[in-house]
């Protein structure tokens, strides 16, 4: 095909790395610390239970970001 | 009505994170002078009053960290140091001093002039050649990310220069539920749950009808079943996928890896480019919420207030007592507009061409979406109606398919 551009993918054994601190990445701490205000007006049976101070690296913000998304769009937005 | 516009039924934009102009595109200058890139002669000076240059030297990753800071104290450091401060012009002299603050490493805070070598960044720098580039893009606000974003969604931050939570005040509504107020469609794809989106409150947890996932947005590609506005977020963290293996984050945040974004975007494009019918009917931005802490030698310029004074506690350590009052822009990114109605090689210029010469920020996001699809609409911030749009650049001419590049992954 004319016009075709390589696009090399990283070395994803060396980029991985979900265990980096989240203290690292100033954006995805805010992120949870957005999610975790919201958390606060959920009714006790809609709330996740993780405490701030276990979200530590990425994977483990990551983890309480999916169960925080899937609850919202649970509600429905009635939240 | 140019031909291009005539066909026009989609708008999809691109966000990534953290890299300004100089940092990804300013490489391309050697090639193409009309570029307002780097010319290898831009220095700061660093703690020991050395020049640091500029230099074609950018990796992947593992260059910038910590994560330079980009806090509204930290940018106008970048901006103005040696100079009075506003209303002076920046200098564009503080990076490698506002970087020396986090780690105290002379030979590491030298990093942040660092830019990408010519093709080390293939899928960018390929679109750049074959459509148009934004000489003068700036991110809306001298600060983080939350509040650049907002004014993509909203048009305004709502007074806020940081990452703190905003809330809407009225009349602004988000480009979104202007769009469904219409009757028109439209879509936020994040990447999957486990990264989500930036709209947290404002978004997610008032309009979840309006959020899909990046899989959904290929889904929707390839059946033609795209929405009039589409808005992509790419993944914000390395974290294990659904079905087990390893998902990169491809936000290009540092120090997640440039490669992985450049993966995404060339995703992103070869979904639209893929379906003969979206590819003549889509216009593709691709631009970054801000500069990321990383150099760029283009001043921002002033812009029309917007209404709001962000809180002192925001600013003070920057500005003293006197507030910000969203009267300047950010720094600029890297923006490229993509579509085959608009021609090879084009570069949109910006503040140094004195006649001809555009300023663009994010929020002529909603001021274009809006124009196009909805047509006159009072109730928008004052940035926004002061905002440039962009559609204007696609012409009379559809460029064959030969002629436009397709990406294959190695």
């Amino acid at each position: 095909m004319p016009n075709v551009i390589r696009v090399p993918k990283p070395n994803r054994k060396q980029s991985y790395q979900p265990h980096r601190l989240l203290g690292k990445n100033v954006l995805l701490q805010n992120q949870v610390k957005h999610f975790k205000e919201l958390e606060k007006d959920l009714p006790a049976q809609h709330q996740t239970g993780i405490r701030h101070e276990e979200i530590r690296t990425e994977a483990e913000a990551a983890q309480y970001i999916r169960r925080m998304t899937e609850k919202l769009h649970q509600l429905g937005g009635k939240a | 009505m140019s031909a291009g516009l005539e066909n026009l039924k989609h708008v999809v934009v691109l966000m990534m994170e953290n890299r300004s102009f100089d940092h990804m595109l300013g490489a391309l200058q050697a090639e193409n002078p009309k570029i307002n890139g780097l010319s290898g002669t831009e220095t700061n000076l660093d703690t020991s009053n050395e020049p640091a240059k500029a230099q074609p030297k950018a990796e992947f990753q593992g260059q910038l960290d910590p994560d330079p800071d980009h806090h509204f104290p930290a940018v106008h450091k970048q901006l103005f140091f040696g100079t009075p401060g506003p209303p002076a012009a920046p200098s564009m002299k503080g990076f490698v001093q506002s970087y020396f603050d986090q780690r105290n490493d002379v030979e590491h805070s030298r990093k942040i002039m660092y830019y990408f070598a010519i093709d080390k960044l293939p899928v960018l720098h390929a679109l750049a050649r074959n459509y148009a580039v934004f000489n003068g893009w700036f991110s809306s606000i001298p600060g983080p990310t939350v509040c650049n974003r907002a004014f993509a969604h909203y048009g305004t931050s709502f007074g806020k220069a940081n990452l703190d939570i905003f809330y809407i005040k009225e009349p602004f509504k988000s480009i979104y539920e202007r769009m469904l107020d219409a009757n028109r469609t439209t879509k936020l794809y994040y990447f999957d749950p486990a990264s989500s989106t930036q709209e947290v409150v404002n978004l997610l947890k008032n309009q979840p009808q309006i959020f899909a996932t990046y899989n959904q947005f290929l889904d929707d590609c390839k059946r033609g079943q795209l929405p009039d506005d589409a808005f992509v977020e790419p993944n914000y963290s390395d974290h294990p996928g659904d079905g087990g293996g390893e998902l990169l984050a491809s936000d290009q945040h540092p120090d997640h890896d440039v490669q992985e974004g450049e993966v995404f975007i060339a995703s992103v494009y070869n979904a639209i480019r893929q379906n003969p019918d979206l590819w003549k009917s889509t216009a593709l931005l691709i631009t970054y919420d801000e500069h990321g802490g990383i150099y760029d030698h283009v001043a921002p310029p002033s812009c029309v207030p917007d209404g709001f004074e962000a809180s002192l506690d925001e600013t003070r350590a920057a500005t003293g007592d006197v507030p910000f009052k969203f009267d300047r822009l950010g720094v600029r990114v890297p923006a490229i507009l993509v579509s085959p109605w608009i021609d090879k090689r084009t570069v949109v210029p910006g503040p140094e061409d004195k006649d001809n010469g555009r300023v663009f920020e994010h929020a002529s996001i909603p001021a274009t979406i809006t124009q196009h699809f909805i047509g006159d609409y009072d109730n928008r911030s004052p940035r926004e109606k002061a905002a440039q749009t962009f559609l204007d650049l696609l012409g009379d001419e559809m460029r064959p398919d030969s002629d436009c590049p397709h990406f294959e992954f190695d």
